[in-house]
């Protein structure tokens, strides 16, 4: 077999919408892309039955299976070490799942499989904007949630058990807000998309000042960061409050890791200079003092619809090649 | 054809704002000879360096020799293992940046290693200690400061400027007390020796009820553990207060990193289960759902005045050889 030709690699991310697939060569260029809805798949065999399926039917229609090298997965609750997605709150499939020795054994192809966070991590390491660093954070800020994950030496911080990285789960006000984890006052419920929406609905309706947002009909980040920019006072105290609870967790994390970069990525970190301005001014206020105005705190370059599966492809790289047939 | 001798002897230092101590330690952590000077009578750094070379020079001449001594490890107030100098010590008489790991070096003609308490500390507790065999680990010093260093896949972390692992000033309540580095409501300033006095304090002003913290003539964290034992409610209140904040601020900590343990050193340590059980039912009850009951909080099991000559001795294993007669 020509060695040469073995330069490709499979990445997955399996979301709780889709499942996203790509073949990727080693420069991180995409050659071909698919992908289907994770929940028409709610047992765990088709699932896997079906994603080997359609792989296969990828590769040969994309250069052949014979040309890759490896796959790698990204799942939310994805243990590197075990190759197992573990009590994953969100997806339909229960308990301990070995979905990396169940792809490969279908697909004769090594399998790593990495946590979501991890994954996008690598990615911003591999291609994106932590290239070159040792130590860094990258933290996603989604529609409900906060993840995160810190490179120590140039290598993921995973932590004893993998759970490393529970950034959207420390404690920023005491008694407060109740969290879906069961505890209270925990970051994201704060930081997140929707719980900065949450506060700019706490602030309507205690206010009576008059503001755009009670006309508009759904309150989306969209809405509330158009209005901001527009200069609603109500909408710019959203993103404030928000600002400042993410900055000060933020500065607590940089004084805790000493970071030359902390990177954010997904759908906060696009709302723009309405969050950034408040969000800097706290975490400079509140980090210590001989790192201040050392780190810096940047948007991803990566565009979201690439990262997960350009950093699965990625981690495909990091397992050792396995063949049926040798 | 030169013959190698293997050198299996170091010394270690721990420079502390009272006492320096310094010892010789050979290759399995057996402490041969120990000395120690009085830190306060130089106000002079140049003085000091002297003085200090110098009884380690008499030190080692009568204990089996200079040659035997391979090299030199330091435990120095705000010492930065990257840079090897002392960097703007708040407590310390000598000011600004002093590279006393190069000083030390043209003086005794070895090579010196240097870094602050918490890194050593870390050291001493993983080579020696609690932590021995242990990946991903936190140490937390609680005296006049509370400090930290973590392991990561079995490495120290110090952070892009070596300066990492700052948890006594992460941020714990946005408006809190004020701190002696400027900012408010870190946690250095509840869970210090200045800390808890200060909790004593306003304990005492908000209400009547007797106690015996109101006789004692100095109040000390001592004292007050002391007046624990005798049942003095007040004061298991204080340390019940002290403990909730630092089980918070460490769950916190613990969220991110997953570690296997976080190891207790420090003068506060000894204040045992009046602390101990505060701070870890409130860490039970702050940390991610996934990690809680998984991390051992568990106080050093190192002799005090041993763990920092240890923990330098350590270092100086870390650093290259040097002589000036090669």
């Amino acid at each position: 077999m020509d060695e040469n030709k073995l330069k490709r690699t499979i990445g997955v991310d399996i979301g709780l919408e889709w499942t996203n697939y790509a073949l990727v060569d080693i420069r991180g260029t995409i050659l071909a892309r698919d992908r289907f809805r994770t929940f028409d798949y709610p047992d765990l065999e088709p699932f896997v039955s079906n994603l080997c399926e359609r792989l296969i039917t990828f590769m040969e229609a994309n250069g052949g299976y014979e040309h890759v090298r490896s796959v790698g997965i990204s799942a939310p609750s994805a243990n590197f070490k075990t190759g197992m997605i573990e009590y994953a709150p969100n997806l339909p499939w229960k308990g301990e799942v070995p979905l990396a020795a169940m792809v490969r054994d279908q697909l004769g192809l090594a399998c790593a499989i990495g946590n979501d966070v991890y994954v996008m991590a690598l990615c911003e390491k591999v291609y994106g904007s932590a290239r070159g660093l040792k130590d860094f954070i990258v933290v996603s800020i989604r529609k409900k949630g906060i993840g995160s994950c810190f490179y120590s030496h140039g290598v993921p911080h995973t932590g004893a058990e993998g759970f490393a990285g529970e950034f959207g789960h420390i404690c920023v006000v005491d008694g407060g807000r109740r969290c879906g984890c069961g505890k209270e006052g925990c970051l994201e419920i704060y930081a997140s998309e929707d719980g900065c929406l949450e506060t700019a609905r706490e602030l309507l309706a205690s206010h009576s000042d008059s503001s755009v947002l009670r006309d508009c009909e759904e309150l989306t980040l969209q809405v509330l960061t158009s209005a901001a920019e527009q200069g609603d006072a109500v909408a710019l105290e959203a993103f404030r409050r928000t600002g400042e609870i993410l900055g000060r967790a933020l500065a607590n994390y940089a004084t805790i890791v000493d970071p030359e970069s902390i990177i954010l990525t997904e759908s906060m970190s696009h709302v723009g200079d309405v969050l950034m301005k408040p969000l800097r001014e706290a975490f400079e206020r509140h980090v210590f003092h001989n790192i201040r105005n050392k780190v810096k705190i940047e948007t991803s370059v990566l565009s979201d619809m690439e990262r997960d599966v350009l950093g699965a492809s990625a981690l495909a790289w990091d397992v050792k090649e396995y063949s049926l047939f040798t | 054809m030169n013959q190698t001798v293997i050198k299996t002897r170091v010394v270690g230092v721990e420079i502390s704002l009272d006492v320096t101590l310094y010892a010789i330690v050979d290759i399995r952590g057996e402490i041969i000879a120990e000395a120690e000077l009085i830190t306060s009578d130089y106000p002079d750094i140049n003085n000091y360096v002297t003085a200090l070379c110098e009884g380690i020079l008499t030190l080692v001449e009568e204990h089996g020799g200079y040659e035997t001594i391979r090299s030199v490890g330091i435990s120095a107030p705000s010492g930065n293992y990257l840079t090897a100098c002392m960097e703007n010590s708040p407590n310390m008489p000598w000011k600004g940046v002093i590279p006393l790991a190069a000083m030390m070096r043209d003086r005794l003609g070895l090579a010196v290693s240097l870094s602050n308490n918490a890194h050593v500390v870390a050291l001493a507790e993983h080579a020696f200690g609690s932590a021995h065999g242990m990946n991903d680990f936190i140490v937390v010093t609680l005296g006049h400061g509370v400090g930290s260093c973590f392991f990561s896949n079995g490495k120290v972390h110090l952070g892009i400027d070596g300066s990492g692992g700052e948890i006594g000033h992460t941020c714990i309540l946005p408006e809190g007390r004020e701190c002696g580095c400027g900012n408010r409501g870190c946690l250095e300033a509840y869970c210090s020796a200045k800390g808890i006095l200060r909790t004593a304090h306003e304990l005492l002003e908000e209400s009547d009820s007797p106690s015996l913290m109101r006789t004692v003539e100095k109040l000390t964290p001592k004292v007050i553990a002391d007046l624990c034992e005798e049942g003095d409610e007040l004061a298991k209140e204080t340390y019940r207060r002290t403990g909730y904040m630092l089980g918070w601020g460490l769950a916190n900590y613990a969220s991110i990193l997953n570690p296997e343990a976080i190891i207790f050193t420090g003068g506060l340590v000894h204040a045992g289960k009046w602390l101990m059980e505060p701070t870890d039912r409130s860490f039970e009850e702050h940390v991610f759902h996934n990690i809680q009951q998984h991390v051992k909080l568990v106080p050093s099991l190192l002799d005090d005045r041993e763990r920092n000559v240890l923990g330098a001795s350590v270092l100086a294993w870390a650093v290259d050889e040097y002589s000036l007669f090669k």
